[in-house]
């Protein structure tokens, strides 16, 4: 049993882990005009767990999970690392674990993992299914390409089982998308991730489209479906409050870089990382008193232009001189419960106040204040 | 208040559409009252934000305002005197009311300079043209783009989202507008420049008095910059209070829903307080209150009858029976400790 709310340390390679990501890098474009989207990316997922990627548009979230699933079309390029996937293969009776390569598999041996080892639900479930086919099909050609010993009649059974699943009537099978609202689209989705048991379901934005109603019904089912089934969950978004209602850990990227990765509650309630810090006050709280928040100042980088140093320094309140010349590396800091990539936690120095907050002093923007409302205006 | 506060005026603004559904028998015609009898007043100074989902009727409601939308019914009133409804918009009319819209990258035209689309508007309303440079350039200072030189001659592309959104403000700016419609301004835009937009509309609010109309579906954010909250459903107003009165005791059982839907790390998971979770909202409906079908506290009453504004608390009304006569302790749970009804 892994202790609760503990990032496993570098190259542990156990059995307990599902995905691994190892000093992963992608680029976009090859030679000196290369974006480089990804940069020496180390993340990994606990069976039955969920990480949560949190970072905004551009951070490299998506790149990230779509390179190490062999998704990323051209120009997307993988220039190093290394990905595996562990499962345990129940097929052939004795349970032994599996270990796929994934840079290095075929596109046969991807085919056989796809959906069955790694499922993915997308951000627009009105482009993941295909607008001319009614739903069943979907569930259909899954169940015919994977489970070839299915009768039709299976297959339906097995559609409708899926569907109640996620709260949809039988009935939904022989819709087309359109005929069925946002949120439904979404189930559907998620239904067909489901539909082969996978070890590993990405979420790519899952709830984004989605009204907030819509998005707390389906973030509900979809714990509820991870304690039933207890599949390990990437879940990417950019919203970081979601993450912690739902994630074990989550890690946040800036710049193609993962800054922070920590046990979800410690990260939220005990950022470390400037950028983490500043993305939670970013949000206005539903509680408390009203004051005016600072956010984080500047926009962020341009990734085709060379960086250099920290890749939030020019952002950065607390930045170092040391912060313009060299990247951080990501180290591990408080007893191995987290890894930070920011030179302020090198051996030695002393850290601002704002980023050494302990657990049990949480987030001021994040306490419900019991105080009675501010007076209109306060934000002044 | 003083009148001459009051810039915008919105009296029971209502705009239906007529749909031909090509199922069922016949062409049956059907209307979406996509905004009913919506009233709202905009004053110098102040910050009045609409929430709703997608489906609102919000956007219909600043595009009326901003009488791009002609009404069904209903009147507008700008600084006291009633706007000719059939009328077409004038030049006038959007020298004084601006309108700001979700999608930067959209709304400006990718193939001409900034300086292009700052001008425009200023030459659309005679500005004589030795002005025209200096107000396009300072309209860009008045969003904080700094130094406004820097982004003149730049194409759209080469700004990120939220300068981009500070661009297009500065537009709606040019023109010394009263009120400024801003239709979502934020939902598009990274987190982390997000803020800056709100508090650039704070400012522009509580430094150059305009009156502003914020309308989005994070209610976190209208908590953040309003003076006043209007919650909309399925084209209805449902609850409207002054300051942060009905988000921090939200009355309306819709409200109520909403708040306790917004991710809330201090909360493990909670079941929906809900109970027919995925019935599409009826927006056709004549009568009756449009959230009953999925309302918990549902009466008969309530699908028969529109139910008209109750006064809730201080400034504060909500649209829902329940508060029908006076001391029904809806206990509707809640996790502020909302939901108690003072014996008045």
């Amino acid at each position: 049993m892994i202790e609760e709310g503990t990032v496993p340390s570098d190259g542990a390679h156990t059995g307990d882990t599902v995905f691994e990501i190892e000093d992963f890098n992608v680029d976009y474009g090859w030679g000196d005009d290369a974006v480089h989207a990804v940069k020496n990316v180390t993340l990994s997922v606990r069976r039955s767990r969920v990480l949560g990627i949190a970072g905004e548009s551009g951070s490299g979230k998506s790149t990230l999970v779509y390179a190490a699933t062999r998704l990323l079309r051209s120009p997307g390029v993988i220039t190093g690392g290394a990905v595996r996937l562990n499962y345990v293969d129940t097929s052939s009776g004795d349970d032994e674990v599996r270990v796929v390569d994934i840079l290095a598999a075929s596109e046969r041996e991807l085919r056989d993992i796809r959906w069955s080892r790694i499922s993915i639900v997308l951000q627009s479930a009105l482009n993941a299914l295909n607008p001319v086919l009614r739903i069943g099909h979907e569930f259909d050609e899954v169940l015919k390409t994977h489970r070839g010993n299915m009768t039709k009649a299976q297959r339906r059974a097995r559609a409708e089982e899926l569907l109640a699943l996620v709260g949809l009537e039988a009935d939904k099978l022989a819709r087309f998308p359109h005929e069925l609202s946002g949120g439904q689209r979404q189930r559907v989705m998620i239904a067909l991730a489901l539909s082969l048991d996978p070890p590993l379901i990405i979420m790519d934005e899952p709830t984004t489209a989605l009204d907030v109603v819509t998005q707390h019904e389906i973030i509900n089912e979809l714990a509820q479906l991870r304690e039933r089934f207890q599949f390990a969950m990437i879940f990417i978004t950019h919203d970081l409050s979601l993450l912690v209602e739902l994630a074990d850990e989550i890690a946040v990227m800036y710049a193609g870089n993962v800054v922070e990765w920590a046990p979800a509650k410690d990260l939220y309630y005990a950022p470390r990382h400037p950028y983490t810090l500043g993305l939670l006050s970013s949000s206005p709280p539903l509680h408390g008193t009203r004051q005016e928040l600072v956010g984080i100042a500047g926009s962020p980088p341009d990734m085709s232009q060379p960086l250099i140093g920290c890749s939030f320094h020019t952002r950065c309140t607390f930045a170092l001189d040391k912060c313009s010349k060299d990247a951080p590396p990501l180290r591990v800091i408080d007893e191995r419960s987290r890894k930070v990539a920011c030179w302020l936690h090198e051996d030695g120095k002393v850290v601002p106040p704002a980023l050494t907050k302990s657990q049990s002093t949480p987030n001021p923007t994040a306490v419900p204040n019991e105080s009675s409302p501010e007076p209109a205006g306060a934000v002044q | 208040m003083r009148d001459d506060f009051n810039q915008l005026e919105a009296r029971s603004l209502t705009r239906h559409y007529v749909v031909r559904s090509s199922r069922g028998s016949g062409r049956a015609k059907k209307i979406v009252r996509a905004v009913d009898d919506v009233s709202l007043r905009l004053d110098a100074g102040r910050v009045t934000a609409v929430v709703g989902e997608s489906g609102s009727g919000k956007s219909v409601l600043a595009r009326m305002l901003a009488r791009i939308v002609t009404p069904t019914s209903g009147e507008l009133l700008l600084e006291g005197s009633l706007v000719p409804p059939r009328s077409r918009r004038t030049l006038s009319y959007a020298s004084e009311v601006q309108l700001v819209l979700q999608d930067p990258f959209a709304s400006i035209n990718p193939v001409h300079r900034i300086r292009h689309s700052l001008e425009r508007p200023l030459l659309i309303h005679h500005t004589p043209k030795k002005e025209v440079e200096g107000r396009a350039l300072s309209a860009l200072a008045r969003v904080s783009l700094e130094p406004p030189e820097r982004f003149m001659d730049r194409y759209p592309h080469e700004l990120s989202g939220g300068q981009l959104q500070r661009v297009s403000i500065a537009r709606a700016l040019c023109v010394n507008p009263k009120v400024l419609l801003a239709d979502e301004p934020i939902s598009m835009l990274d987190v982390s420049v997000r803020l800056g937009i709100l508090n650039l509309l704070r400012d522009l609010c509580d430094n150059e008095r305009v009156a502003i109309l914020y309308i989005t579906h994070d209610i976190a954010s209208a908590r953040y910059i309003a003076d006043e909250t209007i919650v909309m459903y399925a084209g209805q107003v449902v609850e409207r209070s002054h300051g942060t009165g009905l988000i921090d005791e939200p009355k309306h059982p819709y409200t109520q829903l909403l708040i306790s839907s917004v991710p809330d790390p201090n909360e493990p998971l909670r079941r929906a307080p809900e109970v027919e979770n995925h019935l599409d909202r009826d927006v056709s409906l004549v009568e009756g209150c449009r959230f009953a079908p999925r309302c918990l506290h549902a009466m008969q009453k309530c699908r028969q009858v529109t139910p008209p504004a109750f006064t809730v608390g201080d400034a504060h009304t909500a649209k829902c029976w329940l508060f029908d006569g006076h001391g029904v302790d809806v206990a509707l749970s809640r996790r502020a400790q909302g939901g108690h009804i003072s014996d008045t």
